[in-house]
């Protein structure tokens, strides 16, 4: 990864997490409010596969993990996999449209989500598995559905190096 | 993977939690303002999502207003408590009341930053005398305790978090554990004997055995459902907060803490 890649994720990682913690934490559905960040691993793990997928996914996480008062390192550890799982699925799938990066985004953040709350569960952080997991689920999924496209388009725009980027990416038209 | 694993180690250890601790500590100092700015810009647009154009100045009115309801609450439940306690027996013990304490009034600035967590961040840290395992107070009672103290914010984990445990009193001096279970559920009560004296509404307080998280006489949250179960070794008991949960835009931090 360049320098220039590094910086460029670096703003965007602040970017969504600054959205996150302001407008985010405003919109509650049901009782659960968006989870962004999660986004950040699928749209890297789309645009650069497994490798820079598990890194920027857990660059994001420990971001996260800095102010969340959740155990230190579960969100990177989260985004690692989630990110790498990603790039490792489409790697099979190159040349698919751009609305893919839709129902990939909205079932990696539900395993996210579900796999944050199994290992928290396991780390001491029984209430995770008693929250009501349903509602949270529906709601990171669909909207990290929604802005999938718009953080692919964001993470295209930090990790440009060509050879990063798989053939279907660089495409146009009805390519992402 | 490992280095992920690695990094939940040395915030899982006592011997090494500081580390995390201060490198939140300084991230909170840099991320706040930014997060303040953004809050201007964004704090628009999720409270008209939310349903209303003017929302957020009448939003803030009233919320002022509850505080203030909340505070009067606070003070005529604690006056009753101590009436009370000041005639049972704490009448030969110099206990250190919440009247009798200093506080310091915050700002929240998030609510609930996981979906996971119930907590809240307030715009005041180490710099104006909070910290950690310090009692929050508002709206008619206790809402939490500092657990992570910052040099210019805090994290408070409310009293509905599942890791929440409060020693509490009631009735005729008798003693129970109150837990959270999550932001969305009543929270429960533990260890009170099958057919324990008890009525719907009785509020229970925080008490005052040696060792205790809290001071004295805080109102935790009051009895809504009990019922004694067949062959169980206690009741069953639901709650609901004494502190209004939906108004948390002022919090009082009690400088106190807990004797060793």
């Amino acid at each position: 990864m360049t320098f220039g890649s590094l910086v460029r994720s670096t703003l965007v990682v602040i970017l969504v997490l600054v959205i996150q913690s302001t407008l985010g934490l405003d919109l509650h559905f049901w009782g659960a409010h968006p989870e962004l960040i999660w986004l950040l691993p699928v749209a890297s793990g789309l645009v650069a596969g497994p490798a820079r997928g598990a890194f920027i996914g857990f660059g994001a996480g420990l971001a996260a993990d800095l102010l969340l008062p959740t155990p230190f390192g579960l969100s990177a550890l989260i985004g690692s996999i989630l990110g790498f799982s990603t790039g490792f699925i489409m790697a099979r799938t190159e040349g698919s449209p751009w609305w893919v990066s839709m129902p990939i985004a909205a079932a990696g953040s539900a395993g996210a989500v579900m796999l944050y709350a199994v290992i928290g569960a396991v780390l001491g952080q029984e209430q995770f598995i008693d929250v009501s997991l349903v509602p949270i689920v529906v709601v990171v999924a669909v909207v990290n559905a929604l802005f999938a496209p718009v953080a692919v388009r964001l993470m295209t725009w930090a990790l440009p190096s060509p050879e990063l980027r798989r053939p279907a990416l660089s495409t146009g038209g009805n390519r992402w | 993977m490992l280095l992920s694993l690695t990094i939940i180690s040395i915030d899982e250890s006592s011997h090494t939690h500081y580390v995390t601790a201060g490198l939140r500590s300084v991230a909170s100092g840099l991320f706040t303002p930014l997060r303040s700015g953004a809050n201007d810009v964004f704090r628009p647009i999720g409270d008209f999502i939310a349903g209303a154009l003017d929302y957020g100045a009448l939003q803030k009115e009233n919320q002022k207003l509850q505080a203030t309801i909340g505070a009067m609450k606070l003070q005529s439940s604690e006056a009753a408590f101590q009436a009370r306690q000041l005639r049972e027996i704490t009448a030969l013990q110099h206990l250190p009341f919440l009247g009798s304490l200093t506080t310091v009034t915050a700002q929240t600035t998030a609510i609930d930053m996981s979906n996971f967590s119930a907590s809240i961040v307030i715009d005041k840290g180490r710099n104006e005398g909070v910290a950690y395992g310090m009692p929050v107070v508002a709206s008619g009672g206790l809402l939490g305790r500092v657990t992570q103290a910052n040099h210019n914010s805090a994290v408070v984990q409310l009293l509905t978090d599942g890791q929440s445990k409060i020693g509490v009193t009631f009735g005729k001096q008798y003693i129970a554990m109150v837990n959270g279970q999550g932001s969305s559920n009543p929270l429960t009560a533990d260890f009170v004997a099958p057919r324990t004296p008890m009525r719907r509404g009785e509020v229970m307080f925080t008490n005052s055995l040696a060792g205790a998280e809290y001071p004295p006489g805080i109102p935790v949250g009051f009895v809504t459902r009990f019922r004694s179960p067949q062959g169980s070794s206690q009741m069953s008991i639901s709650l609901e907060p004494m502190a209004n949960l939906n108004t948390l835009a002022y919090v009082d931090v009690v400088q106190w803490e807990p004797t060793p």
